[in-house]
């Protein structure tokens, strides 16, 4: 049943089928999100910028899915020997990536009138630097190296050391005094959020990641025809 | 027995090597002490300065020092084929990956050792940071060592892009300069500290091998 996950003609087949009805689904899921977060109300101290944290939370949680997605496919890469997961891996790098600069950049636009400066050596924040620095390495190791089994395995390796972080990202409010503040939404209790702001939040999550999704088809798509033709 | 004498014979061809090539080991230090001797002209003698942030700055050249001999660490091997020579005469490449961290912290970072409170003097350090540096540097550059190697065995097959390698290592190695510059300001904390180096230390120690072992084993499959 979840072998499109690992077949890439298993994976072409399902794509020509779901393609459009994923980007009609996305752009009205993406409206519905921008139309709530246009009526959702305004935060009594923060004012207008609050609504900097509905692009800036998504990303910042794709940030952290994509390199997740990516240590599963390195480990089944590795042990499985199924090339597919080295083309997702390269697939899906610059999303990441594009996601994480997404992430930094919102944080410090909200972090200037907020906090009153663009960045400060916080944990949060510097984790968050670090994993752009890896997904940075990841896509130039992936113009490196001549031969293509080598290429696909070090990165796979590479992913692999680099996912000490995700951890450290995800706990790093919990563990340092941080400016940044702790986790409000992904609370093992109820989130700590109004439902107002948290309607508007999910959607624009679950729009941010269809995007996401429908990028990477393209990316994954593009990788196959290449092989096909280059093998 | 046999399995011994094959590690004793192996640090000892290792050691003769390193001797026969030592001057390179000098050079390594005197381009560390010559980039001290280029920080502190650029910064000018001020003695209270120097004195704050020595330590930072001492660790920071002892890194950007260490990734100068980072693509020497398994090349000579690799090319003239004596790691798979080696391989054949009955050792797993993890435990030669285990082997070549061992002698390099033995023959590369020890001397490092002997040279830091010389440049503690330059930096007005107070004897107890010296004492710290000494300390910390013992357990982290046994992780350098382990991130040397990952790094070297990745860049193996690489012709094109030399400076990855060296942030590779630079990338990995921002736990321990945080934590081992950190290590001065926490006068409670400085048990938990010196743990969690020590921690740090044996996750690479774990992780280094296989990885290495793995990318050795790549790159001679498609040498």
């Amino acid at each position: 049943m979840f072998s499109f996950l690992l077949n890439p003609s298993r994976f072409n087949k399902l794509i020509d089928i779901i393609f459009r009805p994923l980007v009609i689904i996305t752009s009205l899921i993406l409206i519905v999100g921008l139309f709530l977060v246009y009526y959702s109300p305004l935060d009594y101290q923060q004012g207008f910028t609050v609504k900097i944290m509905y692009i800036h939370v998504p990303s910042a949680w794709l940030a952290l899915l994509t390199y997740a997605i990516m240590t599963i496919y390195s480990i089944i890469g590795l042990a499985f020997k199924i090339p597919f997961s080295f083309i997702i891996n390269k697939a899906i790098a610059p999303i990441g990536a594009v996601f994480t600069l997404l992430c930094i950049i919102s944080g410090s636009m909200w972090g200037k009138p907020m906090w009153g400066t663009w960045w400060v050596w916080d944990a949060r924040l510097t984790s968050v630097a670090i994993l752009f620095i890896i997904y940075l390495v990841i896509i130039f190791l992936n113009q490196t190296f001549e031969n293509r089994e080598v290429k696909e395995r070090t990165i796979a390796i590479f992913i692999l050391i680099g996912s000490i972080n995700l951890p450290i990202i995800k706990f790093s409010v919990d563990w340092w005094n941080t400016l940044h503040q702790p986790a409000s939404v992904s609370k093992l209790s109820s989130p700590s959020i109004d439902l107002s702001m948290l309607q508007p939040l999910l959607a624009m999550t679950l729009a941010f990641s269809l995007i996401g999704l429908i990028i990477a088809i393209l990316r994954i798509k593009a990788e196959i025809l290449l092989r096909k033709k280059y093998l | 027995m046999i399995i011994l004498k094959k590690i004793f014979l192996f640090l000892k061809r290792e050691s003769k090597l390193f001797y026969s090539n030592i001057v390179d080991l000098f050079s390594n230090i005197l381009f560390f002490f010559l980039s001290v001797f280029v920080f502190i002209f650029a910064l000018g003698a001020d003695e209270q300065l120097l004195k704050s942030i020595g330590v930072g700055i001492i660790w920071s050249l002892l890194l950007l020092s260490s990734t100068l001999s980072l693509r020497k660490f398994y090349e000579d091997d690799f090319k003239n084929g004596v790691l798979m020579i080696i391989h054949m005469g009955g050792m797993s490449y993890e435990l030669i990956v285990i082997l070549k961290i061992f002698s390099h912290f033995l023959f590369v970072q020890i001397p490092f050792l002997v040279s830091l409170p010389i440049v503690g003097i330059f930096f007005n350090l107070p004897i107890n940071e010296v004492y710290n540096l000494v300390l910390t540097f013992f357990i982290g550059s046994l992780i350098l060592s382990c991130l040397i190697s990952i790094s070297a065995s990745m860049n193996l097959l690489n012709k094109t892009n030399f400076s990855i390698g060296s942030i590779i290592v630079l990338l990995f190695s921002i736990p321990l300069i945080i934590f081992s510059v950190g290590i001065n300001s926490a006068d409670i904390h400085f048990n938990s500290l010196i743990n969690l180096l020590i921690g740090i230390a044996l996750i690479f120690l774990g992780i280094a091998p296989w990885s290495s072992a793995a990318c050795i084993r790549l790159a001679l499959k498609n040498k």
